[in-house]
């Protein structure tokens, strides 16, 4: 196993993307979110605003920059043949999705890390965001599952472009379907079976009542998403042929 | 090396409703190169994949010095293969390719340098092997083959997209490969680029083992009984067919005999007063011995199709 992670991470530094595609993601999540706290106000007396969720904004964006990254780990491979040459290497397949996961984690979390603390640093310029643990540690952990979540699709459907367009409509297309079946009862449950829906509720700080899930139990659903999604990843790639 | 081989005993596979494996059945040596050649589509990458644990067989096995491929816990340091030399990562240099794979069979960087080295590669080795010829990467393949300084290869047409030059030089190593000891298998469509290179050559096509045979003695059985020479009488294939032979015309003007020998044709022709030169008895190529054995394949394959 340990070849095979200093395989896979010796793979993972000599793409030429990765180095970009994370401060792409730091860029992206802090700009986008510093830019949503500077033009937002608050000026009725009623007005619903959560700094918290304001300030991370950015992730909007960054997921998916974490979305591309985890899905070029398969994705390139079958799209160039590759995956027989690693396949070959290491027939012991589970263990080439292990390292993958693994490697991609690493560097992500470091990441997300710097790009969510300082959409949260960022936020205060033009916001009175408070410092709390469960936002930032939880979103960190949300992009973190978003990309082992891209990893394991990428594997299922062995196509980067294939991986990328479920990524961005479960990101961007689910909700507004979501929205769009006008029922509450049905919206509110859209919204909880989602995976990116549901682990997005980490982000808020604002009375849990109006939240579809409890913070930490949303990002729970996502992560059970991103567990079957590894675990059907990991049963398919031993079983296909390569 | 020991005197390990792989074994490939009644695969059968299916894509779809096409049978792409029917029974294939052959071994392959340690110390020779066995060519493996058939028409494209007649089965032989899908058996590489087979041997490889990438693909599934239906049934039948495939094993690699008495055991399966897969259950190998660093299998490039038992069997090394290229099956396609554009498998690549177009921006990863070619030092870089041989280094994650080196990494994942538990294998330093030295052993890297040492196959740059033996490939020929050393001096690209820091360029990203997107901008490689074919024939660059064929040798990048070849690197990777023997990283694990394997007892066995299995190569895919190796031979594709290289110049003459890069083609001599394969030949020459995979000679040196098989004079180490080692079991080499290659597979090629054209039989030509093994003439000169593999000691045994199994012919395959719709799956199945067509030939699995010596190259010499393919060669004997190929050449036996036939007679070239060149005439410009028109009469001469017919004085030579009354005489019992039967006779291929070419359009210029050379006629392949079988049935008499050169001596019979000489004086069959010399005593009716048809002039003729250039009679030889011929030694046959390894492409028609193979093209021999082909067009029967595929004349059976017509007849089972007409019933």
């Amino acid at each position: 196993m340990s070849g095979v992670l200093r395989s896979e991470w010796t793979k993972l530094r000599t793409t030429s993307g990765t180095a970009w595609l994370l401060l792409g993601l730091v860029v992206a999540t802090i700009g986008i979110g510093w830019l949503a706290t500077a033009v937002t106000t608050c000026t009725h007396s009623d007005c619903f605003l959560d700094p918290t969720q304001l300030s991370l904004t950015g992730v909007q964006l960054g997921q998916i920059v974490v979305a591309v990254l985890a899905v070029m780990l398969f994705g390139n491979e079958y799209s160039t043949g590759l995956i027989r040459l690693t396949l070959a290497a290491t027939p012991r397949r589970w263990t080439v999705l292990a390292a993958k996961a693994l490697v991609l984690t690493g560097p992500v979390l470091l990441a997300a890390g710097v790009a969510v603390a300082g959409s949260v640093v960022a936020g205060r310029q033009y916001q009175s965001v408070p410092f709390r643990l469960t936002p930032v540690l939880g979103t960190v952990i949300y992009l973190a599952l978003i990309a082992l979540f891209s990893l394991g699709l990428a594997a299922i459907v062995r196509s980067a472009a294939v991986a990328i367009g479920i990524v961005l409509g479960l990101c961007y297309a689910y909700p507004l379907l979501a929205a769009a079946t006008g029922d509450p009862a049905w919206v509110r449950r859209l919204l909880q079976i989602g995976p990116t829906t549901a682990g997005q509720n980490i982000m808020s700080t604002v009375d849990p009542e109006t939240l579809a899930h409890a913070p930490w139990n949303g990002l729970g659903v996502l992560a059970l998403w991103t567990a079957g999604t590894l675990l059907t990843a990991a049963v398919l790639l031993h079983r296909r042929d390569a | 090396m020991t005197d390990k081989m792989i074994e490939v005993n009644g695969l059968r596979k299916r894509f779809g409703g096409h049978l792409a494996l029917d029974g294939m059945t052959f071994g392959v040596h340690s110390g020779r190169i066995t060519g493996f050649v058939g028409p494209n589509g007649a089965g032989k990458s899908t058996t590489m994949r087979v041997i490889l644990g990438l693909d599934r067989a239906e049934s039948g096995t495939a094993l690699v010095g008495g055991v399966p491929y897969r259950s190998l816990k660093r299998p490039l340091t038992h069997v090394g293969s290229l099956l396609d030399a554009g498998a690549l990562q177009p921006s990863r240099t070619a030092r870089d390719h041989l280094l994650w794979l080196a990494h994942s069979q538990g294998l330093g960087r030295n052993r890297v340098e040492e196959v740059l080295e033996q490939a020929g590669l050393s001096a690209v080795a820091r360029r990203r092997a997107g901008g490689f010829s074919l024939g660059m990467r064929q040798r990048l393949g070849i690197a990777a083959a023997l990283l694990g300084d394997p007892w066995a290869l299995l190569l895919d047409e190796p031979f594709n997209g290289m110049d003459p030059e890069g083609i001599v030089w394969m030949r020459g190593f995979l000679r040196s490969l098989a004079g180490q000891g080692r079991a080499v298998l290659v597979s090629s469509h054209l039989m030509g680029e093994l003439q000169g290179t593999a000691d045994h050559v199994v012919i395959v096509g719709r799956g199945r083992v067509i030939a699995d045979s010596s190259v010499a003695g393919l060669l004997a059985r190929a050449s036996s009984g036939l007679v070239s020479l060149r005439t410009s009488s028109p009469e001469a294939a017919a004085v030579l067919t009354g005489a019992g032979a039967s006779v291929r015309e070419a359009e210029d003007g050379t006629l392949t005999v079988t049935g008499l020998t050169a001596e019979q044709i000489v004086s069959a022709l010399s005593a009716r007063g048809i002039p003729f030169a250039e009679v030889s008895a011929h030694r046959a190529t390894l492409e028609q011995a193979y093209m021999d054995l082909t067009r029967d394949a595929v004349e059976f394959r017509a007849a089972e199709v007409s019933r």
